[in-house]
């Protein structure tokens, strides 16, 4: 038998469901109300990215790269995961990544002559932003979660990546697309399969916003 | 005379069921499972030490980190298993928290006689097998460790005579070498030959039997203790047993077996070549079906080749 035939996705999540919804939670519990501030940064990046701002929306994204990074996995996810020390500074390099694409490379991507959802990307990118910003948190009020539970930007990894691959998609120029995203969509795979592993339904919603911001990244325009 | 007391004893035992009975209705079943039923050991072949036959493992489920409310919770899981006469309880640094959980644990309830703390040395963690051991046994809360093994093989030239040397300090009582998945057999099975092992620890459940050809003949030549990890096959064996069938009648006239629990575990440890599996849970309720599964009668030749039978017929 090959030994490779014998590793399993589940040999390389060593935690629980429910040890998984608690580390949501208790991030979410710390830090209330925390959450409000993220929302709003992240409601204004939105904004900003489709007003053609494109250096200001990504300057407001960075900060919360590296608090995601410090405070859900250096901190948290770190302890019951070895890779999460690993993935923790990942997204610090992004928060840095993205303020220096924001200050010295990224130049608006939005025409603002013709009407924003005539881009494929664009309209990718609005849909994952705002699915990231307010679709996630709520379905999970929807479904009986506590407000802890909630994933938001600016705390949880999930929606701060959504929020900012939807960003990339609709403000920043094709050339850097590749380099903004690429992290967020890394992450996002990862935590695919990690809920995918644990039987966790969402998994599926953020394979689809994988889909949508390959293709948004891909598409010429 | 021996017949006499054994008469009396009896005589008591009735008795006292007798009253009980009367006086407390409810109490009567618990009170006979509990003298009874008492959970079975076996000897290490190395030492004739006895070892009760269903440990405890903490892969994924010990992984907690600092959260206070599934610290606790984990530490009613190992209250359970002690209160049934656990003893075994196995991690590893590749566990994530799950040392620092069975320290929490250890600190709250103390550490009972009956524990043999099993860990093991794992090269990606860092440090050679003594600096493992002093973090570890700090996570523990306890000085020494029952048992260190080489986590999945890796590095055993250099950490098993680092264990050794610990061994002869008595910092360590017994030192051993672990695989899973059925990985490795060919090296696991050159290193069980050549050097001296108190413990092995290797996949063997209903599902999984390759061992029994190579592997567990050689554990009984070399006189080595196993281990059987992965008893419920990662939970899926269980799970999927317990969604389609009920469990076989002649199985609970045979060999007492109530529960899915009773069927797999009772598979494993009446193996003669095996000392004890290892399975792990979260919760209380399951702990205590498996401590059970280490009671009462256990299946002969027969029954297991029945138990396979019917197993591999679903």
């Amino acid at each position: 038998m090959n030994e490779w035939d014998t590793y399993r996705l589940l040999d390389f999540v060593p935690f629980t469901r429910e040890v998984y919804f608690r580390l949501l939670e208790r991030v979410g519990e710390s830090f209330w109300p925390l959450q409000f501030v993220g929302l709003i940064f992240a409601g204004a990046s939105i904004w900003l990215a489709l007003r053609g701002r494109a250096r200001i929306a990504l300057l407001l994204l960075a900060p919360w790269w590296v608090v995601v990074g410090v405070i859900f996995f250096l901190q948290r996810y770190a302890t019951l995961n070895w890779a999460g020390e690993y993935i923790g500074w990942v997204f610090i390099a992004e928060g840095v990544a993205l303020s220096v694409l924001a200050l010295f490379g990224a130049a608006p991507a939005v025409n603002s002559t013709s009407p924003i959802w005539h881009k494929a990307s664009n309209l990718s990118g609005i849909v994952i932003a705002v699915f990231g910003f307010i679709g996630l948190p709520a379905t999970a009020l929807l479904q009986g979660y506590s407000r802890f539970q909630a994933e938001v930007f600016g705390l949880h990894a999930d929606p701060t990546a959504m929020v900012t691959l939807g960003v990339v998609l609709i403000a920043v120029r094709r050339a850097y697309r590749w380099i903004a995203a690429a992290i967020p969509l890394i992450w996002l795979l990862l935590s695919a399969l990690t809920q995918s592993v644990l039987g966790i339904g969402s998994s599926l919603a953020i394979y689809s916003v994988i889909a949508a911001g390959l293709l948004g990244v891909a598409w010429r325009d | 005379m021996d017949d006499c007391i054994a008469r009396r004893a009896f005589l008591r035992l009735i008795g006292t069921g007798a009253v009980s009975a009367w006086a407390f209705p409810g109490m009567l079943p618990s009170v006979a499972r509990a003298q009874t039923r008492e959970l079975q050991s076996k000897p290490i072949p190395s030492s004739g030490e006895s070892l009760p036959m269903i440990g405890m493992g903490t892969w994924r489920t010990f992984n907690v980190g600092d959260d206070p409310k599934l610290l606790d919770a984990r530490t009613r899981v190992v209250k359970a298993f002690f209160s049934r006469g656990g003893g075994l309880i196995d991690s590893s640094p590749m566990y994530g928290s799950a040392p620092e959980t069975i320290g929490y644990a250890l600190r709250e309830l103390g550490a009972p006689k009956s524990l043999f703390s099993a860990e093991k040395v794992w090269s990606p963690a860092g440090g050679n097998a003594r600096e493992q051991f002093a973090s570890l046994a700090e996570q523990w809360g306890i000085k020494k460790f029952d048992l260190v093994q080489v986590h999945n093989l890796q590095d055993w030239r250099e950490h098993l005579p680092l264990l050794r040397e610990m061994r002869n300090e008595e910092l360590i009582r017994y030192i051993g070498i672990t695989t899973s998945h059925g990985r490795r057999h060919a090296e696991f099975e050159q290193v069980m030959a050549s050097e001296s092992l108190d413990f092995v620890q290797l996949t063997y459940n209903i599902t999984h039997r390759d061992v029994e050809s190579r592997l567990l003949p050689l554990a009984r030549e070399r006189g080595i203790a196993v281990i059987a990890n992965r008893p419920y096959d990662g939970g899926s064996l269980i799970k999927g047993l317990k969604r389609r069938e009920v469990v076989p009648e002649w199985a609970a006239q045979e060999f007492a077996c109530r529960t899915w629990a009773d069927f797999l575990l009772k598979f494993i440890v009446s193996h003669p070549a095996l000392n004890c599996a290892i399975p792990a849970t979260t919760q209380v309720a399951h702990m205590n079906e498996n401590m059970q599964a280490g009671s009462g009668p256990m299946p002969d030749g027969r029954a297991r080749q029945r138990m396979v039978g019917f197993v591999e017929s679903l």
